[in-house]
């Protein structure tokens, strides 16, 4: 009950706040700064003429998203993949840790964007180029918080289990990959803020489709209405993107939900 | 009088332990002699920081003695192993696993079928007195409430021995009293070998068959007491509270 009313609550909290963000842009640009930029009611129309309807450029709008976000998948979950086995295997074996720690050390700091000439030059510009880009951003986020939350798992879990007779590799699966879960949660999140952000980089720097080709097409075209309608599309996604994500890890990690 | 045969279970001959610390060496315990029959419940009684988790610890097989060989059940302790099984400290519950996962562990790594394990864990579960919450997860469980699963997830894997370090060490006086309570009523109706450290005088005197009163650091034997006090026992009848001076006697000179 009490829940309820908060929930509404917090409804009422969302849509003043939003009315008023509106409004002081809506009032905002009918002066001289209408002229720099479109106010919200032309963006909106405009994203709505465009998302299943009219085209920008090649495309709907749904369609560019579709592309963005098939860039951003495929690349996210192959990083993650490769992340998740690497990142655990160098907290499981200092053998492993020693081979690739230096060489990760190395490349983590290095944010994606930093290797596009590299990947044009050396795959071109087509999918695999941007594909690669993103993994690279979700592959170390993933692999360093895997690492480091296989590193860390309480050794009195260890003990638990050896009492109980399990044996190293039944100890891999069933504590250190389960004990793991939560921090490599934390970094499969901040992947994917991340993998978005890439994704509109690289498309911004070459593509003909995509949110991100979008806003600098707008500014190519010196269309604000464009970029703004781009902008807003962005927002949208990676707003939804954040939501699947809690409930995915709500439903993963409801043992640990009171601990983070 | 019970006539049953009683046989060695542990055997712990000139057991010591060193440390190697910064600067030097750590002698947790020392020349450690004892043997412990079937079914005997046995306390370790002494101060703080003595050696007595170090003690569980090497007979669990966490930890390898520096000199001398502890013996369970006919074979020396080289590694951890089911027929010891441990109650911790800290509890220790895996979090990711409900009440009947973590009592199921060890069964499915020793690879039990799938209806014998349930019906053993519910054997358990309800043995604890936690019928009702076996599909809890630890962070949904009061705290004496997680240390029953402990207890549970240890005689699940129908041990030789349970080793019992301050199990109780963590709970608020009301509910140490009635865990100890329930664990002497889980004892007598599955009995098995303990050994239980602890540093409540109590504690040992309500549950133990025999105390062993440690020195403190390193850990040798400085007394042991027999207790044949009819069980359940009672906290506050002159018998308990004669032995609870005498036992306090000895350890305050040790200090």
């Amino acid at each position: 009950m009490k829940k309820k009313t908060f929930n509404i609550a917090e409804l009422i909290c969302a849509v003043i706040s939003l009315a008023v963000f509106f409004g002081i842009w809506h009032l905002g640009t009918r002066g001289e700064l209408g002229k720099l930029m479109p106010g919200p009611l032309p963006v909106i129309e405009k994203f709505l003429q465009t998302l299943f309807g009219g085209k920008i450029g090649s495309s709907t709008l749904i369609v560019h998203v579709a592309y963005s976000l098939a860039r951003v998948m495929i690349g996210y979950f192959i990083g993650a993949a490769v992340g998740i086995v690497l990142g655990l295997s160098m907290g499981w074996s200092p053998l492993i840790e020693a081979i690739f720690a230096p060489l990760f050390r190395i490349i983590r700091p290095i944010p994606p964007i930093a290797w596009i000439p590299i990947s044009i030059i050396w795959i071109g510009l087509g999918e695999d180029a941007k594909i690669f880009l993103i993994f690279l951003a979700s592959f170390c986020y993933v692999t360093q918080n895997a690492w480091s939350g296989a590193k860390n798992v309480n050794p009195e879990y260890m003990n638990a289990a050896r009492m109980l007779g399990a044996g190293k590799s039944r100890i891999l699966f069933t504590v250190v990959l389960p004990a793991s879960i939560p921090p490599i949660f934390a970094g499969l999140q901040v992947a994917l803020s991340s993998c978005w952000a890439t994704v509109l980089a690289a498309e911004m720097v070459r593509s003909s489709e995509g949110l991100g080709w979008i806003i600098i097409a707008g500014m190519n075209n010196n269309d604000m209405n464009q970029i703004m309608t781009g902008i807003l599309a962005i927002g949208l996604v990676g707003m939804m993107l954040s939501t699947i994500f809690r409930k995915v890890e709500a439903r993963l990690c409801r043992w640990n939900r009171s601990e983070n | 009088m019970s006539v049953e045969q009683k046989r060695k279970l542990i055997e712990c001959c000139n057991v010591s332990k060193t440390f190697q610390v910064p600067g030097g060496e750590n002698q947790v315990v020392k020349d450690f002699n004892f043997v412990c029959q079937e079914n005997e419940f046995i306390c370790l009684f002494g101060p703080g920081q003595c050696g007595k988790t170090t003690l569980i610890n090497l007979i669990a097989g966490f930890e390898m003695p520096t000199e001398g060989t502890i013996t369970v059940n006919g074979r020396q302790v080289t590694e951890p192993g089911p027929e010891r099984g441990v109650v911790f400290q800290n509890i220790t519950l895996f979090p990711w696993l409900t009440t009947m996962g973590n009592v199921e562990y060890g069964m499915k790594t020793a690879k039990i079928p799938k209806k014998e394990r349930r019906e053993r864990a519910q054997k358990y579960i309800d043995l604890v007195g936690l019928q009702g919450f076996e599909q809890s997860f630890p962070i949904q469980l009061s705290g004496g409430m997680k240390q029953r699963v402990g207890i549970a997830r240890a005689y699940s894997i129908e041990p030789k021995v349970l080793l019992m370090d301050e199990p109780f060490g963590a709970l608020d006086a009301q509910t140490r009293y009635l865990m100890q309570e329930e664990l002497q009523r889980i004892w007598q109706a599955e009995k098995r070998t303990v050994i239980f450290v602890t540093n409540n005088i109590e504690e040992a005197i309500y549950l133990a068959d025999r105390i062993l009163v440690l020195s403190n650091c390193p850990a040798t034997i400085k007394k042991e007491y027999q207790i044949d006090l009819p069980r359940p026992r009672k906290y506050t009848s002159p018998e308990f509270l004669s032995l609870r001076k005498e036992i306090t006697s000895i350890v305050d000179k040790t200090l």
